[in-house]
């Protein structure tokens, strides 16, 4: 599904808290339609390299140009361009107060200026393709953890992102309800949506990327096709690291 | 017999003493309307002075707030950041000149000083009460909004919605929910604290309870309805916070 045309390019980017450097110039670059997974040992930096993408995290040094915009420029409106990045996060962060229905509308209703018939016409499609259609007016606490991020999807879905970021979007999950949320994300994957995962699922990154990045100690340290990075590793690190995680 | 009598006469004796203080608190000089009236300015008060204390404590604890989010152990790079801290540390001001006065010393400083050319005393007392009841709003409301989860923060922002669009349509709901038990006792201390608004000659009920009690030389039947009347006044106010309560809450299960 990828394309040649680059949806975000990362140059040198470097961000520090207080005096410690978390990242110290990563570059890459993510075509349209191309899937990547992010996998490194804990605190090496991959999931704060995944929220600067949206300016979650505000880097400290390089740029960030997101469909030929440099969005880490002041100037820049990055309200805007979060419209067409989606984010999914661990804790799935639903709003407790809403039903389904309305956390899936509230953003494409205020900000997409949808009327309320629409937005909801295409929540409920989206909840079809998802299995929850019958959940449109529960509220979040009368969900398992597998509904809640299957809805955390398809709300930032609903604002018809061109990429997702998935910050760790199983880990939070009991076992049985994994295979439900990467479905869903493979589904996407295959309907060519472009996506940056960060994740432990060593067997999602094998069959759905197109590209597995490997980071440790703030830099990229080794990427390329799974089947290459997960059977032929290069560094030693990567070496080191996937010998301790179950593929 | 003599006995029987001496117990009948007493009985007989404390039905006409009781009548007579009952005229005299309430009948005589039309005294029940002054109560009325007196209930009439305590209510006035109160409401007009939870309004302004409202307005007041959401501006500080979302000035506040955004503070201590975005800029509390970071220097500040722009003219916004340091318009921020600028009135963060009003604000910081206020509450604590606030909080550290009692309420009737504030009460007679804005009538007497600040609101000296305005005769009705009623517009001081409703800024006295409104700006005192803003200060403890104010840190009720941040209270709430620091304890929203940072992620639903997050997820509003990701969504593309700006800061205030994320606080009102996200936060704030959610905020509300958790701080309307300390939001309707600080409306119920207010009610109470109205008491003292006679240093400032106003007639509220407490004022006139006490005028009828010198008047009379009867201090039971006035201070008691006074009271009682406070009492029935919060007790309504609880009953409709727990009915909004119970209506807010149904979205956990």
């Amino acid at each position: 599904m990828t394309t040649n045309e680059t949806l975000i390019k990362v140059e040198n980017l470097q961000k520090s808290f207080d005096k410690v450097d978390v990242l110290k110039g990563i570059n890459i670059e993510i075509k349209k339609g191309e899937v990547i997974v992010i996998i490194g040992p804990s605190g090496c930096g991959k999931s704060t390299f995944l929220r600067t993408l949206n300016l979650l995290e505000e880097p400290t040094g390089g740029s960030i140009h997101f469909e030929g915009t440099d969005i880490t420029n002041p100037d820049t409106n990055i309200n805007l361009h979060r419209q067409k990045i989606g984010m999914v996060f661990q804790q799935f962060n639903l709003f407790p107060h809403m039903t389904v229905l309305k956390n899936m509308t509230i953003a494409p209703m205020k900000l997409l200026n949808l009327s309320k018939a629409e937005a909801e016409e295409r929540a409920i499609k989206l909840l079809e393709r998802v299995g929850l259609a019958d959940r449109a007016n529960s509220y979040p606490s009368q969900l398992s953890g597998g509904q809640k991020q299957r809805v955390a999807i398809v709300r930032a879905l609903c604002m018809q992102p061109e990429v997702m970021l998935f910050d760790e979007p199983t880990s939070a999950l009991d076992p049985e309800m994994v295979g439900e949320v990467l479905e869903v994300m493979k589904a996407l994957a295959e309907d060519g949506m472009t996506m940056a995962v960060v994740t432990h699922e060593m067997g999602f990154a094998r069959e759905v990327a197109d590209r597995v990045i490997f980071i440790d100690q703030g830099i990229i340290m080794e990427e390329g096709a799974p089947e290459e990075v997960f059977s032929n590793p290069k560094s030693p690190r990567l070496k080191d690291f996937l010998s301790k995680v179950i593929i | 017999m003599n006995f029987i009598n001496t117990i009948k006469n007493f009985f007989i004796n404390w039905f006409a003493d009781i009548e007579s203080s009952f005229i005299k608190t309430f009948i005589r000089e039309d005294r029940w309307l002054q109560l009325l009236k007196g209930l009439g300015v305590t209510l006035q008060i109160t409401v007009f002075a939870a309004i302004l204390g409202i307005i007041i404590g959401f501006i500080i604890a979302a000035v506040r707030s955004t503070y201590d989010r975005n800029l509390a152990d970071k220097k500040c790079r722009n003219f916004g950041d340091y318009l921020l801290k600028f009135f963060n540390a009003i604000c910081n001001i206020y509450l604590t000149v606030i909080r550290g006065t009692p309420v009737v010393i504030q009460l007679m400083i804005i009538h007497f000083i600040v609101l000296a050319s305005v005769r009705n005393g009623i517009y001081a007392a409703i800024f006295a009460f409104g700006i005192n009841s803003g200060a403890y709003v104010a840190e009720i409301v941040r209270s709430g909004i620091m304890s929203i989860d940072k992620g639903q923060f997050e997820a509003g922002r990701s969504l593309g919605f700006n800061y205030l669009q994320t606080m009102w349509h996200i936060i704030i709901p959610q905020a509300f929910k958790n701080i309307l038990p300390a939001l309707g006792n600080e409306f119920i201390v207010l009610i109470k604290e109205t008491s003292v608004a006679g240093y400032v000659a106003l007639k509220d009920i407490t004022y006139v309870g006490n005028l009828i009690r010198s008047r009379t030389y009867e201090a039971f039947f006035p201070l008691i309805t006074v009271a009682v009347i406070y009492l029935i006044i919060v007790m309504l106010l609880s009953y409709f916070l727990k009915k909004l309560e119970r209506r807010l809450r149904n979205s956990d299960h």
